[in-house]
């Protein structure tokens, strides 16, 4: 085997190589496939090794390499709704797995109208109840106990819908629990009572602030969202991680009145009958991801649908007067008013996916139902927008034929600038056509960060112009769209999932065509009545009109006249009737404090003034709004002195289906993530909640038999060669 | 040999005696250290299963964790055992390669086994948890924490998947356990493929 070759040039004497040197070199290939076979382990271990930490372990990593590992949270949502107003009790559960002391900071929606009074911290055995304190107090005394090492929980509004709650020093291995409770108002709309719970807080665009040579009328010159960086949290992709924040939800149903169909569109639900005015509502699948809303809607049993609901809570030595009344429906419409429509559609990168074939079914439907004296436009934007015609046009063959070729051929993409295409559609060339009846209908799901930019847009040039908006997809900005609908003199639909675009549509199109009930006042006998809305808004087909007033008891009579189409309308309620309720004080609070932000946003109040009207009844009612958080701080200090506190913001669901590249456009930096353990379902709730990240396994194979032959060949190669050496 | 070799002088002589006998030498040498420390490896496992035991002896009877040796980088935190084998091994805190090579690792992130959620356990296919291959479903796994409470988990299926996508969530509801080593059991070079053998508690600590 280590014959050696005849040289090659056996006349060269330069040639000839040394023996030894021959074996030399016939070893090399041998040490070189030593070395190889050495190496060749090393590198099928850094291969493996590329998502785990120096020390060759695993594990837990988070997109973007976060220092520390967020805590688990997991949400309990309790809700009891008795007639007119539903108490919520939400127990967020931060399950910290590490082996650090931590902080976790989550962003989490809760409804628009929803007056938030209670946060309790549950440390172990012991409760805390939090104060009210003033945004800025309440941040201190936070920001105090976090240094000292004591269990503390901080619940800010960030929006009227979207809050955070920062909870500090959750100990390694521990279970921090957070309970919000919250009064919220039960919507109704021709005959269908509604409860919604978002449970996700959708990511938002939000503007950036102007350039230098900024040339829009009355530029604003601060940025349009100077809270950009609270309102936004890590979001997971769904193609990479499965669901992750599971929610569980019971609902206990108490109508006031015998109940017909209960239902939710976006859930699957289990219905017990308790009564027939009860009924309790649990998740059919026990949890769910939280990635959208949930929706319950209720109608009463035939016949049983109550025209007038009048309710009375006593507080703190004055009475709160709560009266929903729904106008009578005119029985034959008058001759059809003709209306100039303008259609704007988001093809935003966040209607991605379902949202957008929602939104262009909703469009076509509200195209096909134009008359022919009907003028009509289409917008569309993006971070830019499009007109589809330079003005109004007849709602004829051609033209319609061309919205919907337009409205087909949209694609999601791109940043949401709704300010322009919301002037644009506001802007009326012909304001003196007060016989035309002045339309836009908006279907968007706003996620957009610069609300308050919106709503001074629609409060100062909305003109005669009425704002219909459209809430599209799983997780809608409500906030916006009701407020923007409310400011524009509209109504708010809402369509959750593509079985809905039909019948939501419809409804929303009765109401566009029927008239409207007009020139509402509101007369209470009893003078020294603080009445909520002030001005009473006009209504559509099948609304009811809410109003919570505030008294020194409920006594006297309250007149509601009207006009219906054109005939006058008027009704007469003794208040001394009312029914016991519960949280109407809250609401009547919650009330007037919307309508101090929209007095300052619109200019009815100066901003000192309604700061000032806000913190009052805010510390009054205990509630927390823009300027007043909820504090709560443990006593004793945990966390020994000199361990280190590590903060992090809890990822959220992608809401179910967004489009996560289109949000964020793709991700280089993270081809290696692992692939999902589930698939995701977008119609269905997902059941199974995994991890922020599955576990990676640790590599669990020793390289001892690869050695061991290795060491044996080796040695009986040695043998052989050195036999070789004394033989010869 | 080659006419070449004849030319060679004598001082070359013992020059190139030392010069052949050094690849010989080398293999030798070479042959003899990777033996020795393929021998060591399951020796170290098996010694420190020892050390171990007695680590966790103590720590059960003191109540705090107590290192197996002075410079220990881990301690003990569990003893998992599987009568029907007669097999128990000292479950170390961590998974790191150098807590592997001692036993069995309690995976970082995931519960304490019993407790809700799925505690994942990985150790060496080659040294304690080849036994893995020889659990089948309905097996007993007994687990003594080292806070003393003893809980029981019965093996309800194993699966094998890639290290990177083991599909676990720490977070799961129940209360799991998880073994996990590397696949196929008889491989000689490391792999991305895990064996995971997954059993639910039967009793509540």
């Amino acid at each position: 085997m280590l014959s050696l070759p005849h040289s090659p040039l056996p006349h060269s004497p330069l040639a000839c190589p040394a023996p030894g040197l021959t074996r030399n070199l016939l070893l090399g290939p041998l040490i070189a496939l030593l070395l190889a076979l050495v190496a060749g382990i090393a590198p099928a271990r850094a291969q493996d090794s590329r998502a785990q930490d120096g020390s060759g372990t695993l594990l837990l990593r988070f997109e973007g390499g976060a220092p520390v590992e967020a805590p688990r949270l997991k949400a309990d949502a309790a809700i009891t709704v008795s007639g007119p107003t539903a108490r919520a009790t939400i127990t967020q559960a931060f399950r910290n797995t590490t082996t650090e002391w931590v902080e976790g900071t989550y962003l989490f929606p809760l409804p628009e109208d929803a007056a938030v009074d209670t946060m309790k911290l549950v440390v172990g055995d012991r409760v805390i109840v939090a104060d009210i304190r003033e945004r800025e107090a309440a941040r201190r005394v936070y920001e105090a106990a976090k240094a000292e090492g004591k269990a503390a929980a901080l619940t800010e509004q960030q929006r009227p819908n979207l809050f955070t709650n920062a909870v500090a020093n959750i100990g390694p291995g521990e279970t921090v629990l957070v309970q919000i409770e919250y009064q919220q108002p039960v919507r109704s709309s021709a005959g269908t009572y509604t409860l919604r719970l978002p449970t996700v807080a959708a990511p938002r665009y939000s503007p950036a602030p102007p350039a230098v040579t900024s040339v829009v009328e009355r530029a604003p010159a601060a940025d349009p969202v100077p809270d950009r960086e609270t309102i936004a949290a890590p979001v997971l992709d769904p193609a990479r991680h499965a669901p992750i924040n599971p929610l569980t939800l019971t609902i206990a149903l108490k109508a006031g009145f015998a109940l017909g169909q209960v239902r939710s569109a976006t859930h699957a639900i289990r219905v017990e009958d308790v009564s027939g005015n009860e009924r309790r509502i649990t998740l059919a699948d026990g949890a769910t991801a939280a990635d959208r809303d949930f929706e319950l809607t209720w109608t009463a049993a035939p016949g049983e649908a109550p025209s007038v609901g009048l309710f009375r809570e006593r507080v703190a030595g004055a009475e709160a007067v709560l009266a929903v009344v729904t106008p009578p429906e005119t029985a034959s419409p008058a001759a059809a008013v003709p209306r100039d429509v303008v259609f704007v559609i988001d093809n935003s990168g966040s209607m991605g996916g379902a949202s957008m074939r929602q939104a262009k079914a909703g469009l076509l439907i509200g195209l096909d139902r134009l008359g022919a004296n009907d003028r009509f436009n289409v917008i569309r934007f993006d971070h830019s927008f499009d007109t589809l015609f330079p003005d109004l046009v007849a709602a004829d063959a051609h033209h319609l034929a061309r919205a919907k070729s337009f409205v087909a051929g949209l694609q999601a993409s791109g940043g949401t600038e709704m300010l322009a295409p919301l002037r644009a559609a506001l802007r009326d060339a012909t304001p003196e056509e007060t016989a035309r009846l002045r339309q836009v209908v908006f279907l968007t799901d706003g996620a957009i960060g610069n609300e308050a930019q919106i709503f001074s847009a629609i409060a100062t040039e909305r003109g005669r112009s009425r704002l219909f908006m459209v809430g599209i997809g799983s997780a809608p900005n409500g906030y916006l769209m009701r407020h923007a609908a409310e400011l524009g003199q509209g109504s708010f639909t809402q369509i959750d999932t593509p079985d809905q675009v039909t019948e939501r549509m419809r409804a929303l199109l009765v109401k566009l065509e029927s008239p409207a009930v007009t020139d509402l006042t509101a007369t209470f006998s009893e003078p020294g009545i603080d009445v909520t809305p002030a001005r009473l808004p006009d209504l559509y087909r099948g609304e009811p009109l809410t109003l919570s007033a505030r008294m020194g008891q409920a006594r006297g009579t309250l007149t509601l006249t009207g006009r219906i189409g054109g005939q006058p309308w008027q009704t007469l309620l003794h208040l001394d009737a009312a029914q016991e309720g519960t949280g109407i004080g809250k609401l009547w609070a919650r009330a007037k404090i919307a309508e101090a932000e929209t007095a300052r946003l619109t200019g009815g109040l100066s901003p000192e003034a309604a700061d000032a009207a806000i913190l009052r009844l805010a510390l009054d009612h205990g509630l927390t709004t823009r300027l007043t958080s909820l504090v709560a701080v443990d006593a004793t200090p945990r966390r020994p002195a000199g361990m280190r506190l590590a903060s992090t913001e809890l990822p959220l669901n992608l809401p179910a289906g967004w489009d996560f590249e289109t949000v964020f456009g793709t991700q280089d930096e993270a081809p290696q993530l692992p692939p999902p353990p589930r698939q995701r379902r977008a119609a269905a709730p997902a059941t199974q909640m995994a991890a922020a990240q599955a576990v990676a396994l640790p590599q669990t194979a020793t390289d001892f038999e690869i050695r061991a032959w290795l060491g044996a060949l080796l040695l009986a190669l040695g043998l052989l060669l050195s036999r070789r050496r004394l033989a010869a | 040999m080659s006419g070449c070799a004849q030319q060679g002088a004598a001082p070359w002589r013992s020059g190139r005696r030392g010069l052949a006998a050094l690849p010989a030498f080398l293999l030798l040498a070479a042959g003899l250290v990777l033996l020795a420390q393929a021998a060591w490896i399951p020796a170290k496992a098996a010694l420190a299963q020892v050390l171990l035991e007695r680590a966790f002896a103590r720590t059960l009877a003191e109540g705090v964790a107590v290192p197996p040796w002075p410079w220990a980088d881990t301690v003990p935190v569990a003893r998992i055992g599987f009568p029907r084998l007669g097999e128990h091994y000292v479950v170390l805190a961590g998974s790191s390669g150098q807590a592997l090579a001692f036993g069995p690792g309690h995976v970082e992130g995931t519960p304490e086994a019993g407790e809700p959620g799925t505690a994942v356990y990985a150790a060496h296919r080659d040294t304690q948890f080849r036994s893995l291959g020889r659990l089948s479903i309905g097996d007993l796994i007994e687990v003594v924490r080292r806070d003393r409470i003893s809980v029981r988990f019965r093996v309800t299926g194993k699966r094998v998947v890639r290290w990177d996508a083991s599909g676990l969530d720490p977070a799961a509801p129940g209360r799991r356990l998880v073994l996990a080593t590397c696949w196929p059991l008889d491989a000689v070079t490391p792999g991305p493929e895990r064996l995971l053998v997954e059993a639910d508690a039967v009793t509540e600590p």
